[in-house]
């Protein structure tokens, strides 16, 4: 048999094992704080999710994501902050604060909790539709796009930051309660935003798996080994783009919306260039080719930083960037392929198949 | 609106332009010659400020000589970096990006646990912190010596590129590396030399950002992005650079002094991304090869 | 069967603690974390001890250790030595978030001191509300928020230019230039300014916000070159201060001639630009390093000899937050004698902190105390003037205890009380961000 790290059947016994771990955590465990802590790891494990889809699948890099988990964010704090207005005092101190008496256009339709968690997730999703179309029409690729998503976070940044009246400023917004949803609170602490966590991660990521088996899927990732190509042959390269770039765009808003639950919180800092690198850097260290490395790498990088980073004070940084630095010098798709090669071991020889394996889909097991 | 304050803000805008394109200077030559998105390009610049203040700090070397003193210095570091990490990654450009990002997160906590987080700063002639004034027209003295190495660095570059045989040598390579090497040239050599410049160039920058502004270990982190895109704007070539530095300069003194410094950053971006939409390939890219 | 009784408790638990209090849900592990006499007492530190954040933050940190051990030589707070928990926020606000988070749920501390920025506070205020915990803002902020969980000891916006606007205009000219960083505290601080300046007489040239860690000062040096003023108002904060300086002289502006009155530009900003380039400005803050009283020489003699004492300065917000752990042992001793050692909670401690004093042998500022209403802090502005060595000079200071008032310039939306923020029509709302 062939290297069993390529064999579907496997992929997805050890993704459904990764999830068993995931789901008998809060059973396990009696402590708020680290079930908090990791249903924010979750969140972060969707981004790096999207990461891999977009950047490992797609070959699109993109040093962006932060626009989408930002506007996401926005849309779920601004929902959250409306929720806890009244009748008698309808409009959030932040803008009376900024001299604003009335409630602006930009936030009606987060007075109400499902329209506001609607446009929480179509509005980033909308955007990277119509910035991915603009772009990838134009035939923008490869560290030009990267550039272009770096400018366009950067320009999102400032004016979230500039227009404080709306946005809070540097302050962001801190909604003073926890989410009300469908009658019921969604404590912070509580197993149930853990399990709302669990459950999108688990969705995006069986989504974004079955995306890159698809038909679909392959072309993409012909794309990513070569563009010219796919597009001699007749297929739509912007088309594909955009797409692969909007679900990730699509799970990344989610994320952001989650986010907001977790913490009650957002600022200009979601938006920031050195988050929307670390995204980048948590599915390179697990594994931009693997769906579910990606997700791991978020969780060992956070963990390590949460765990570590004080025992390390003021070498944490040093630690991270070499340890990033070997990984992409020697390990370029990241620790999966460790996995990867260790598995390969076990392979009975078998001369290598046609199918170009780079593509087939990798899985550590947890 | 008077005239004289729109000509300062014209004037102001050409200096705006030296700052970023003296930024955007040794990216250009990296991106250009080596297709090396260099993500440490910022803390090279930091590096070269700290070179400075060490060179006057401790040995009291006066501050026009730390200028071409830093860009010795970080040119070394420029080389230990491409021979010991960028030589491996030449074709996998998102990868070099990575790596390269990696690298800034290590120099910047490197000189933080060397020289402390607490700022520092560059001791100058008491000459150059007056300004120069004409009538209603006035410039500070500093930002003219900035314009002026600004310019002398470019036009060195240009004798560099277009006058000299090791110029010849990095145009062929990168037109094409393969058809260059077969002609003899060792483009590996070329790749050293043309990193080792462009980190020089950061350090030159350094120096000069450490007098208008402070030296902090997290000070190049706020160049990068911007130097970034004058590089991708321009194309990647010297002209590209000046051009495209020279344009965003006056458009961020102009839109500021309409409305806010804040808001002119914001009609920026947007109108860089704009323009690329348009324009991928940037303003005079040579033509062909690389994208 | 472990799992599922477990599970079944957490249910009740968490339907009971909604159905009592909807938005303040005090968890079990919290109630149960009842302290023990002659174990020491756990507060965290919040802070950044790497990143953009350090430079403040870093003194912040080291100015606690040295209060906690002068509080622990001294016996203690209520007998018990002080253990503090120190964590590094690393720039971060997630970090800040979830160090909180840790702090409060794992090594259960009984109060936090921490945060430099108001972007830091709002993002670690929802869960020390939420757990109903007790944050220590040991520095200036603009106010206009009024929680039931938090005690500040640096100025609010409207002592902070009380009387910095007045002097200016007097020893200067009417005519005044603001600018400032483009964020929060700095609109606010110029909406306070503006009323000072109205009452002065002054007239106000133009305002001028410049992005955060911006250091291209050129635009706006051009237009205030146009407008004319006879003094700068500054709140430009962190390096994009330094930077101002150093191109304000770079571009030959005077100091004599048009010398910015600062909220911020103290003793660290004045060493790190060089003091050439600050010297002649103004500084309004409750503490100078050069303040002449015997506690303060004790203070600073104390802390520069001392390990923590390495960066060789003290300045207003390292003394804001000295004063915040004597403010914190005031409280924890009130509320134990109040309520017993072992029944003490972050929540006692603030509902005893109202009117507590902070006397001249201890305050390095002079007496102090805090409001019994909004538990922010009496104190008393002083103006000084950098001098060519970095030092200040104090030209100015305050004859008595200006009150802080989070909501002076919006007395539509309501006075903050202990019960919370008290709008005009009588209703009151409880932790308003």
């Amino acid at each position: 048999m062939g290297n069993l790290y390529h064999n579907k059947t496997a992929q997805w016994l050890a993704y459904a094992a990764f999830f068993a771990v995931l789901a008998i955590v809060p059973m396990r465990i009696d402590d708020d704080f680290l079930l908090n802590q990791l249903a924010t790891y979750g969140v972060y494990g969707m981004l790096a999710l999207s990461i891999s889809l977009c950047w490992g699948f797609g070959g699109i890099l993109n040093l962006g994501q932060g626009i989408a988990f930002g506007l996401g964010a926005y849309g779920m704090a601004m929902t959250m902050q409306m929720q806890t207005q009244t009748e008698s005092n309808p409009i959030p101190p932040l803008m009376l604060n900024n001299g604003l008496d009335y409630l602006p256009m930009l936030w009606w339709p987060f007075a109400n909790t499902g329209l506001g968690i609607v446009c929480a997730i179509a509005v980033p999703t909308l955007f990277c539709a119509i910035f991915g179309t603009i772009m990838f029409r134009a035939r923008v690729s490869g560290p030009f796009f990267a550039i272009m998503t770096l400018a366009m976070l950067s320009a999102f940044y400032t004016i979230i930051l500039d227009r404080q009246a709306y946005t809070g400023g540097v302050n962001g917004i801190t909604p003073p309660s926890p989410l009300q949803f469908a009658g019921v609170e969604v404590d912070p602490y509580s197993p149930l935003a853990y399990w709302t966590v669990f459950f999108a991660l688990m969705i995006a990521t069986v989504l974004a798996k079955l995306i890159t088996q698809s038909s679909f899927g392959l072309v993409t990732q012909a794309i990513r080994d070569d563009a010219e190509r796919v597009r001699f042959l007749g297929y739509s390269v912007a088309g594909y783009e955009t797409m692969i770039y909007t679900i990730a765009g699509l799970i990344a808003a989610v994320a952001g919306c989650l986010w907001v639950m977790l913490v009650q919180y957002v600022s200009p800092a979601q938006l920031d260039v050195g988050f929307s690198l670390s995204m980048v850097i948590w599915a390179a260290i697990g594994g931009r080719l693997s769906l579910v490395g990606a997700i791991v790498g978020a969780f060992v990088i956070q963990g390590a930083q949460s765990y570590l980073g004080d025992t390390f004070l003021s070498t944490w940084l040093l630690i991270l960037g070499g340890f990033f630095i070997v990984i992409v010098r020697f390990l370029p798709n990241g620790l999966a392929s460790l996995l990867e090669a260790a598995l390969g071991l076990f392979a009975t020889r078998k001369p290598k198949s046609s199918a170009e394996s780079n593509g087939a889909e990798p899985v550590p097991a947890e | 609106m008077d005239f004289g304050s729109i000509l300062n803000a014209l004037i102001l805008g050409v200096s705006i332009a030296s700052i970023w394109l003296i930024a955007a200077l040794g990216l250009t030559i990296i991106y250009g010659a080596a297709g090396v998105i260099n993500m440490a390009h910022g803390e090279l610049i930091m590096l070269g400020a700290y070179s400075s203040y060490m060179l006057q700090y401790y040995l009291g070397v006066p501050y026009l000589l730390c200028i071409p003193a830093s860009f010795v210095i970080v040119a070394l570091v420029g080389l230990i970096l491409e021979r010991g990490l960028i030589q491996y990654l030449y074709n996998r450009p998102l990868d070099t990006l990575l790596a390269t990002y990696g690298v800034s997160l290590v120099l910047m906590q490197g000189v933080r646990l060397i020289f402390g987080s607490d700022p520092k700063y560059l001791a100058v002639p008491e000459i150059f912190s007056s300004n120069l004034s004409l009538g209603f027209l006035s410039i500070s003295t500093f930002r003219v010596i900035v314009l002026l190495v600004t310019a002398l660095l470019v036009l060195a570059l240009w004798l560099l590129f277009y006058k000299t045989r090791f110029g010849v040598q990095v145009r062929a390579v990168m037109q094409n590396k393969e058809m260059a090497a077969s002609f003899g040239i060792n483009s590996s050599r070329v790749y050293m030399l043309t990193f080792a410049l462009g980190a020089g160039l950061a350090g030159v920058a350094g120096s000069l950002f450490g007098v208008l502004n402070i030296v902090l270990p997290t000070m190049g982190a706020s160049y990068v992005v911007q130097a970034f895109l004058m590089v991708v704007v321009g194309g990647g070539s010297l002209a590209g650079s000046v051009v495209a530095s020279g344009v965003t300069g006056e458009m961020q003194s102009v839109f500021a002094f309409f409305t806010n410094d804040t808001f002119a950053r914001f009609l920026i971006f947007v109108l860089i991304v704009v323009f690329l939409r348009f324009r991928p390939q940037g303003l005079f890219a040579k033509a062909g090869t690389r994208r | 069967m472990d799992f599922t009784r477990r599970k079944l408790l957490k249910t009740a638990g968490l339907a009971s603690g909604a159905l009592l209090a909807p938005h303040i849900w005090v968890p079990s592990e919290a109630r149960a974390a009842a302290l023990k006499k002659g174990e020491p007492l756990k507060v965290g530190v919040l802070f950044s001890l790497t990143g953009a954040l350090a430079v403040p933050e870093e003194d912040s940190t080291l100015v606690l250790q040295y209060a906690f051990d002068e509080i622990n030589k001294a016996g203690g707070v209520g007998g018990v030595p002080v253990e503090p928990v120190i964590v590094d926020a690393k720039s971060d606000f997630n970090v800040y978030s979830e160090k909180t988070k840790e702090l409060i749920l794992r090594d259960k501390v009984i109060a936090i001191f921490g945060c430099y920025t108001s972007a830091s506070r709002k993002a670690i205020l929802p869960t020390i509300m939420q757990r109903d915990h007790l944050l220590y803002y040991p520095t200036c902020y603009e106010g206009a928020e009024c929680t039931q969980n938090t005690i500040c000891t640096g100025p609010l916006a409207n002592q902070h230019s009380k009387d910095l606007i007045p002097f200016m205009v007097q020893n200067f000219g009417k005519k005044v230039f603001f600018v400032g960083s483009n964020y929060v505290w700095p609109k606010e601080s110029n909406k306070n300014a503006k009323i000072w300046l109205e009452q002065a007489g002054g007239e106000l040239l133009g305002e001028e916000y410049i992005p955060l860690g911006s250091s291209e000062f050129g635009p706006v040096l051009n237009k205030i070159r146009d407008a004319k003023p006879n003094f700068i108002f500054s709140t430009v904060v962190g390096a994009s201060d330094i930077a101002f300086h150093k191109q304000f002289k770079q571009e030959g502006f005077k100091v004599d001639q048009m010398p910015i009155a600062s909220l911020t530009t103290g003793e660290i900003e004045t060493r790190a630009m060089g003091a050439e380039f600050g010297a002649g400005h103004f500084l309004s803050a409750p503490y100078f390093q050069t303040l002449d009283n015997p506690t303060n020489q004790k203070f600073v003699e104390g802390f520069l000899k001392s390990p923590y004492g390495k960066n060789g300065t003290t300045h207003y917000n390292m003394e804001e937050t000295y004063l915040s752990a004597y403010v914190f042992k005031s409280g924890f001793e009130k509320a134990a004698a109040a309520v017993g050692f072992e029944n003490v909670t972050p929540r006692a401690i603030r509902d005893h902190s109202g009117g507590i004093r902070v006397e001249d042998a201890v305050s390095p500022e002079g007496l102090i105390w805090i409001d019994d209403q909004n538990f922010n802090t009496w104190l008393k502005p002083k103006i000084g003037q950098c001098q060519a060595d970095g030092t200040f000079k104090i030209v100015k200071a305050a004859d008595a205890q200006v009150a802080p008032d989070p909501y002076s310039i919006y007395p539509d939306i309501g006075v903050c009380t202990k019960d919370g923020l008290k709008a005009p029509d009588g209703k009151i709302r409880k932790n308003v961000i």
